[in-house]
């Protein structure tokens, strides 16, 4: 058994109106060259200017990960040459990125999980190539779309916590709005650093690199598969070789280059783009912008004795959280809360395929709803139809309940005599009933249900009933 | 020290070849600018400095508010400098990694 | 009116009282411009047709001007002067050249300049040298050769060149005309086709200080397009040219100035220099002589051209024929980069380049890209202490004349002097710097350059005008003997 560590460096294209140092738009079409300035094909003479959304987006997410961020705007180039990048070099950040060490927190299969931050910059993403037979074909749309990358210490140890950790990054990213994240769209792609070492090595081993990989479930097959594979020649004593590597279709990992040299970038800072300070006001106002993330609210749930399954979903995505949240303030069952959000509100939304905001049922309708359950005022099941019927017809659920004159009988003297009736009626279950069986009870109120149009408190029903047939004995 | 082989190396990587003729000018330009730049260590208290990339700072730049926009080129305006065009792209020999 | 002698206040003049049209101006310029193509080579394109469509009216409505050609035209060729681009023509237009054009001025032609501007010596472009108006037997300099060399010879009143160590102060000189660069930002460089950007200035060339004024208030202003540029002081530099400059301090660079050993022509530049700042003394103004660190003075050179081919390097990276430029085919791209910049790049381009990429090196920054920063904040730093005391600093643009042709080249040497390579102070520190001519040394022009602090631009507009007064070189072109 070797120990596996692994580093991430993750892109994530930023959502903005436009490009990071042009005012082209910054959206995915599939028409070529439609969205390009005169800076994003590097034409003579251009001159970048700084995207103002870009960097707060970047900074936002800098402090939601924990880091420390710069006191003015720097860039710098890295300079190579490469078809797909006009200019010539990437403008990007490494004298004073957005972020440096910071750090997140996350639950890897209900275990906590630190992972620390290297740094988080600002750069732009390159030009698209399109492969044909025996050419490529560039298309600039994408040149110059402002790109975050976080960068890990190597501190991740096995596929789960990479992918939990890219989970969680995807979802701060969600949470922020800084980005949408589709890995389909290649909008967030990872590069991952894996190597090999015994538990008694001083040292990590060799480095193998693999690069661009959109799904996480991609990078969970080719940590997997580099694990298998470098064990493997480690086991035979033989060196792991540095290397970049590429993930294929059949989930194994291919050679793409040895590392000759290490590429020199010739680093310098951007001559074109004045420094710009960031104010410790501005830092006050994009810190305030940041929600409650979803590692906090799992926490805060679980405080609350929800379960670790429920805790999860529901803090999942911060629109469904947050309504959540609005309705335990109306209601102090939170495990009806959890329910009808989990069960009722939950399947709906995938049901109807909307977003929770656009839901008719407020967080305060549910509330209600819920409270009355609570208070034995309508039953469970009519309460859930009702909520059903509530969205089919946009009535508020109170509505319902007031038109319908429903109101759970719960009263003993009434509901005993219709227990007493029911009773009567069911000879046959009686007599299995004072059999042994006593399963028979809850037949009995179903038919109580059933008789009350589904008004009867089920569990008033059933001690009644109970006591009745006891007594027959 | 820089020799002849270092100096069509870095030309190398600069994407151009150099004629031998005019890497010995090089080499000589190079053993002159290095020259004066030792010298420039020797300059009191220059290992305090912080290195100067801005003319002067004012501070007074603004970034670029992130308007809606549909800025561009037109496609024959991107594509106006080559010759080598397909489908409305720029086209290369197949790039292969 | 004599058109080839008249400043833009004339032509302003003369068209206002209708006794010319802008077409006629236009005809006529074009007409010098090729009939100077044999002769001097200024020209890289020489428009057709006059074209003026002022959004509105105003002072240069109807002026003719050159261009330097690495400004971006949109529709016409723009060349750098090198082979890499010799086909290419922008798709969009400079910030100058769009004010230009919104304020009605008539573009006659695009100038031959150094190689992407790269030298001083007006040898290296791509179409051919540049010579020298005054005598063709001598260079212009450089890079801003043939913006110099059409105003030199009446061609134009005014051109546009760009300036990232002297060049455009330094040909004004050896062309006995006015070359001005307003404080780093002052003007956009949006379109103008990167050297050395921290470095980079757009500059301009007259034939006298007040015209120089006159197209500074149409071009400077901040520019969304460019970060780098200052907000607009709201001045008119025209109204502040006739204040007295009694009572003004001041100085120049000891060690630039003292030789153990001097040529004749430097000796007679020197003498010319002491009449002139006895002259600027009966003004009522002071001069002194002020010593700075003769090391850090010896450091400028070496370190601009650390610095500018650093980022020259870079800022040329775009050059590989794909996009745009001149493609030389190739079966991989890899080739095709090669073969367009081996073939588009002259010899002195590549030495530049491959010099800018080895001080940029993780191994060597500290000591040379880094080390040469630092000379430059020293410099600068310095000239800021002095500031506080003095208004100017007053030098001769250069130790002699025009070279004659041979007798320069952009080939590094240890044999550089202080006094041929100070100006680079003003780009190190964006200040605003202008080289005004200042009398003949063997029947050849001469000029002085002033540098002030950093957006006083006003003040030294002033100060040239005074000086400009003095001397009377006004409108002064190639053939006026003034010796």
């Amino acid at each position: 058994m070797y120990k596996v560590v692994i580093g991430l460096e993750v892109h994530c294209e930023v959502l903005t109106n436009t490009k990071n140092f042009s005012s082209a738009k910054n959206t995915y079409t599939n028409i070529p060259n439609i969205n390009v300035m005169p800076v994003d094909l590097g034409l003579p003479g251009i001159l970048p200017v700084v995207n103002e959304e870009a960097c707060r987006k970047a900074l936002k997410t800098a402090m939601a990960l924990n880091c420390e961020t710069p006191d003015e705007i720097i860039f710098d180039r890295k300079n190579y040459y490469y078809p797909d990048l006009p200019k010539g070099y990437q403008i990007t950040q490494v004298t004073k990125p957005f972020g440096r060490n910071g750090h997140v927190t996350f639950l890897v299969n209900g275990k906590e999980k630190t992972v620390d931050i290297h740094q988080l910059h600002l750069e732009e993403d390159t030009a698209s190539l399109e492969h044909y037979s025996n050419y490529s074909l560039i298309d600039y749309n994408r040149s110059g779309i402002p790109l975050m990358e976080i960068v890990t210490e190597p501190c991740i140890y096995s596929a789960d916590e990479a992918v939990a950790f890219l989970e969680t990054l995807r979802n701060i990213f969600l949470y922020l709005g800084v980005s949408e994240a589709k890995s389909d769209k290649g909008q967030m792609r990872c590069d991952v650093n894996i190597s090999l070492m015994k538990d008694t090595d001083k040292v990590l081993g060799t480095k193998v690199e693999m690069k661009n990989i959109n799904a996480f479930n991609s990078v969970k097959e080719a940590i997997n598969y580099e694990i298998k594979r470098q064990s493997e020649i480690l086991d035979k004593g033989e060196k792991v070789i540095q290397e970049t590597r590429r993930i294929d279709e059949d989930g194994k990992t291919y050679s793409m280059r040895e590392k000759v040299d290490a590429v020199d970038y010739k680093y310098f800072v951007e001559p074109n783009l004045a420094p710009v300070k960031i104010t410790k006001e501005y830092k006050d106002t994009v810190r305030k912008e940041i929600p409650e993330l979803e590692y906090s609210r799992i926490k805060r749930y679980l405080e609350l004795n929800i379960n670790l399954e429920d805790a999860l979903t529901l803090a999942k995505d911060k629109d469904i959280s947050n309504y959540f949240d609005e309705v335990i303030k109306n209601t102090k069952d939170i495990n009806l809360a959890v329910n009808y959000l989990t069960i009722v509100i939950l399947g709906s939304l995938n049901k109807l395929n909307i977003n929770i905001n656009d839901l008719f049922i407020t967080p305060t309708m549910l509330a209600n709803v819920i409270n009355l359950v609570k208070e034995n005022e309508v039953s469970n099941q009519l309460a859930k139809n009702i909520i059903y019927e509530a969205m089919e017809k946009n009535i508020d659920p109170l509505e319902i309940i007031k038109s319908k004159n429903i109101k759970q009988i719960s009263d003993e003297g009434e509901l005993r005599n219709i227990v007493k009736k029911i009773i009567d009626e069911s000879p046959e279950q009686v007599k299995e009933y004072l059999n042994g069986k006593e399963m028979v009870a809850n037949f009995l109120v179903g038919k109580v249900m059933s008789a009350t149009n589904k008004q009867a408190n089920p569990a008033a029903s059933l001690k009644l009933i109970k006591e009745e047939l006891e007594r027959m004995r | 020290m820089i020799d002849k082989k270092m100096l069509e190396n870095y030309a190398e990587k600069l994407m151009f070849r150099m004629k031998d003729d005019e890497l010995d000018t090089l080499e000589s330009e190079f053993d002159t600018i290095l020259k004066q730049m030792k010298l420039i260590e020797n300059i009191k208290g220059i290992e305090k400095v912080d290195p100067m990339t801005f003319p002067f700072i004012t501070y007074e730049a603004k970034l670029r508010s992130d308007l809606e926009s549909s800025d561009s080129l037109s496609v024959d305006e991107v594509v106006s400098n080559t010759k080598h065009v397909v489908k409305d792209q720029i086209k290369v020999p197949k790039v292969v990694e | 009116m004599e058109y080839k002698k008249s400043t833009i206040e004339n032509l302003r003049e003369a068209l206002d009282n209708n006794e010319v049209t802008g077409e006629e101006l236009f005809n006529e310029a074009k007409k010098l411009a090729e009939e100077s193509q044999k002769d001097i080579n200024a020209f890289v394109t020489i428009l057709d047709k006059y074209k003026s469509r002022p959004k509105k009216k105003g002072i240069l409505t109807d002026i003719p001007y050159s261009l330097k050609d690495n400004f971006s035209t949109t529709g016409i060729l723009t060349t750098a002067s090198s082979n890499i681009l010799k086909n290419y023509v922008p798709v969009y237009d400079a910030t100058v050249y769009k004010k230009l054009k919104d304020a009605g001025a008539v573009l006659v032609g695009k100038t031959v300049l150094d190689e992407l501007a790269m030298g001083g010596t007006g040898t290296t472009g791509h179409t051919g040298v540049v010579l020298n108006p005054w005598d063709k037997t001598r260079l212009i300099g450089g890079s801003s050769a043939g913006s110099c060399a059409s105003v030199a010879a009446g061609i134009v009143p005014f051109s546009i060149g760009s300036d990232t160590g002297d060049s455009v102060r330094k040909p004004a000189s050896y062309g006995g005309v006015v070359g001005f660069k307003p404080t780093y930002g002052r003007i956009s460089r949006y379109g103008l086709f990167a050297f050395a950007s921290s470095l980079d200035h757009v500059a301009l060339l007259t034939r006298s200080v007040k015209d120089a004024a006159i197209v500074t208030n149409v071009l400077k202003g901040e520019d969304p397009l460019d970060m780098t540029s200052l907000k607009d002081d709201g001045l008119d530099y025209t109204l502040n040219l006739d204040k007295s400059i009694k009572g003004k301090k001041f100085f120049y660079i000891k060690e630039a100035c003292t030789f153990d050993k001097k040529s004749d022509i430097l000796e007679s530049t020197l003498n010319e220099f002491n009449k002139l700042l006895d002259k600027i003394r009966s003004l009522g103004a002071t001069v002194d002589e002020v010593s700075i660190d003769k090391d850090l003075l010896n450091a400028i050179y070496p370190s601009y051209m650390v610095i500018s081919c650093a980022e020259a390097t870079s800022n040329n990276s775009n050059l590989t024929g794909i996009p745009f430029g001149n493609r030389i085919d190739g079966s991989t791209y890899e080739e095709i980069m090669f073969n367009t910049r081996t073939e588009g790049f002259s010899e002195l381009i590549k030495r530049r380049f491959v010099i800018g990429s080895y001080v940029l090196q993780k191994e060597n920054q500290d000591k040379l890209f880094l080390n040469a920063c630092r000379v430059r904040r020293m410099i600068v730093d310095k000239m800021h202490e002095l500031f506080k005391t003095y208004d100017a600093l007053i030098m001769p643009a250069s130790g002699g004349i025009a070279p004659k042709l041979g007798e320069a080249s952009d080939v590094l040497s240890d044999e550089y002097l202080i006094l041929e390579n100070h100006m680079a102070i003003g780009n190190f520190g964006g200040f605003p710097s202008i080289t005004l001519p200042y009398g003949f040394v063997n029947s050849m022009p001469i000029g002085v350059n002033i540098t002030s602090n950093i957006l006083k631009d006003s003040e030294l507009l002033n100060i040239a005008k005074q000086i400009e007064d003095l001397l009377g070189y006004i409108g002064q072109v190639a053939g006026d003997k003034n010796v």
